[in-house]
């Protein structure tokens, strides 16, 4: 190799010296950066439970179970007997009575004509119904603003961490419920519910087509007589530290927005559901099994887009507020890497952040 | 080479990244993660992480697992696949200061973490940085922006290479050639700069279990 020596003025030579030299601790920084992906990284980390400090006695959320002394396991072995023997079958009994009430309490409502009675009795039944299965999780729930409390005819945002968090809402408020149809006893509480009150049920088919979904839901909400809707734009469960990017449909849609922070204290149960770990049975069995599900609930102020602002900035704008308020770190990934590989705009993107910054950096005068 | 499967012993390799063996095993869970539960690791399977796609310089990190001067095995070239031990060899050049290293250790960690730096740079394996093979990291490095010129990446290099030179060898006459840095010229162009801080990765020291006695 042979070194190219042209005749540059001593500042520009200078100058090129101090771009040198800057660029060997951006070496450092990406080599570093590299190793620490490779030991351990940001999102999968977020996808399994959040690690504790101390522990709660459940075995479930300490990794490293080591035998300590015998006192510990002595108090533990009197936890499981507690949890199992007496805990689960009395919040069996109560769940059981829970969704039995929901579906003879709905369909019985569903037979009125439509009206501020039919209405007024839904609210009744699904708030009691809500009520005893929060019972039956042994479910303690804070809730914070009550004023910011989702209006009619608007679009409450949460984030999401299990299925029970459409419970721990409808706890507080009545809402229309967006999803898919499922077979089984969810879809029998599916088709009770719909004829009482106007949730919006999808068929599997329908979910594909994203303008299908965006007209019905624009219908719902134009309707401002219509509970507000219930969106979790995440799209899938995460593990309750983070908040991860919001897909841009549920923000389409148009009306006001209320965005709300769930945040659960992990120290009494981990409620995040690793839907590739556990299916739901298994799920809701720890859960039901666990000390109890403590929760706050912040309703923020609603939000609505700015002129100018496309889809994706208003959902990272209502994302930011709901991080901020829940105390949970917002990343910008995808929910949907549990599953799948990053898309590549979006590398390109991350790239040219990275190459900005070292060229802004470097760059003299 | 000991039991496929088992733990090596804390200690093995010369200078172990993993202090406890709590924090082997976190390598080695991780280890499996990426193997997807094989003994040996494939360049395919870097592509699992997502964190790592964004950084420009991925291509040499990945490499550089691979890169058989890094696994002190004594030979050259590329291997195919590496298993646990290895990993956690090439692991050990990221090994944070400890408090109590002497001068000789605290000389010879340094040492290691440039040969490893050096190792990224010289990708031929002939010895040298060239011109071209720096020019190469450095266009790596500030590959994601597509309105930067190549002629800034290669200005940078070339500043580079020129300081370097004039380290090394002093002034040169007009008609002297410079074949490129040595791993000793390398070691020259560090001195004042403390890698041994900026290129480490910490363990958080996190216990899980409660205390009670």
């Amino acid at each position: 190799g042979i070194i190219e020596r042209d005749e540059t003025p001593m500042e520009k030579e200078i100058a090129l010296l101090h771009r040198a030299d800057f660029e060997f601790s951006h070496i450092f920084y990406f080599c570093r950066k590299g190793f620490e992906a490779i030991v351990e990284d940001e999102v999968t980390q977020r996808f399994s439970s959040e690690e504790l400090l101390s522990w709660n006695l459940l075995t479930r959320t300490n990794v490293n179970f080591h035998y300590i002394s015998l006192r510990l396991t002595v108090v533990w072995v009197i936890g499981v007997i507690v949890r199992y023997c007496f805990l689960l079958p009395l919040r069996f009994t109560l769940a059981a009575i829970g969704i039995t009430s929901m579906i003879v309490g709905t369909t019985v409502v569903g037979q009125l004509p439509n009206g501020s009675v039919k209405n007024y009795l839904s609210e009744v039944v699904h708030l009691t119904c809500s009520r005893i299965l929060v019972r039956a999780l042994s479910g303690t729930i804070h809730y914070h603003n009550k004023e910011n409390r989702p209006q009619k005819g608007g679009i409450c945002v949460a984030n999401h961490t299990s299925p029970i968090d459409a419970i721990i809402l409808t706890n507080d408020g009545c809402y229309a419920m967006v999803g898919q149809v499922h077979g089984g006893l969810m879809g029998v509480i599916q088709r009770a519910t719909v004829k009482a009150c106007p949730h919006v049920w999808f068929e599997r088919s329908e979910m594909k087509d994203r303008h299908l979904v965006t007209k019905r839901l624009r219908e719902h909400v134009a309707d401002k007589s219509k509970l507000p809707i219930l969106i979790f734009p995440e799209g899938t469960c995460i593990n309750n530290t983070s908040v991860m990017m919001f897909k841009k449909g549920s923000f389409e849609i148009g009306g006001t927005i209320y965005p709300v922070a769930i945040k659960y204290d992990p120290q009494f149960g981990d409620a995040f559901w690793n839907s590739s770990k556990y299916n739901i049975v298994s799920y809701l069995l720890r859960i039901m099994t666990s000390w109890a599900i403590v929760c706050n609930v912040w309703y923020l102020p609603p939000m609505v887009r700015k002129e100018g602002e496309d889809a994706v900035q208003f959902a990272n704008r209502v994302r930011s507020a709901i991080a901020r308020q829940g105390g949970l770190t917002e990343l910008p990934w995808d929910g949907g890497l549990k599953r799948a590989k990053v898309k590549d705009t979006f590398k390109e993107e991350q790239q040219k952040n990275y190459s900005k910054m070292l060229v802004r950096n470097g760059s003299v005068g | 080479r000991g039991v496929p499967g088992a733990f090596p012993a804390p200690g093995t390799s010369l200078l172990s990244l993993a202090v406890t063996s709590e924090q082997i095993e976190h390598l080695h869970r991780r280890f499996k993660q990426l193997s997807q539960d094989q003994l040996t690791i494939r360049k395919e399977n870097f592509d699992s992480i997502p964190d790592l796609e964004f950084n420009p310089i991925r291509g040499k990190i990945v490499h550089a697992f691979f890169d058989k001067r890094n696994l002190r095995q004594g030979s050259d070239g590329l291997a195919d696949e590496i298993n646990f031990e290895d990993f956690l060899t090439i692991m050990s050049y990221f090994r944070p200061i400890e408090m109590n290293m002497d001068e000789e250790q605290l000389d010879r960690f340094r040492k290691e973490k440039l040969k490893f730096l050096f190792h990224m740079y010289d990708s031929d394996h002939d010895g040298k940085i060239t011109l071209q093979e720096y020019r190469n990291v450095v266009e790596e490095l500030l590959s994601g922006n597509p309105h930067l010129e190549k002629e800034s990446a290669r200005s940078i290099a070339d500043g580079a290479m020129m300081e370097a030179a004039s380290i090394c060898v002093g002034q040169m006459g007009p008609d002297q050639v410079y074949e490129g840095i040595t791993f000793e010229d390398f070691l020259k162009m560090w001195q004042g700069i403390d890698i041994e801080t900026k290129m480490h990765v910490r363990f958080l020291n996190v216990d899980t279990i409660a205390h009670c006695y």
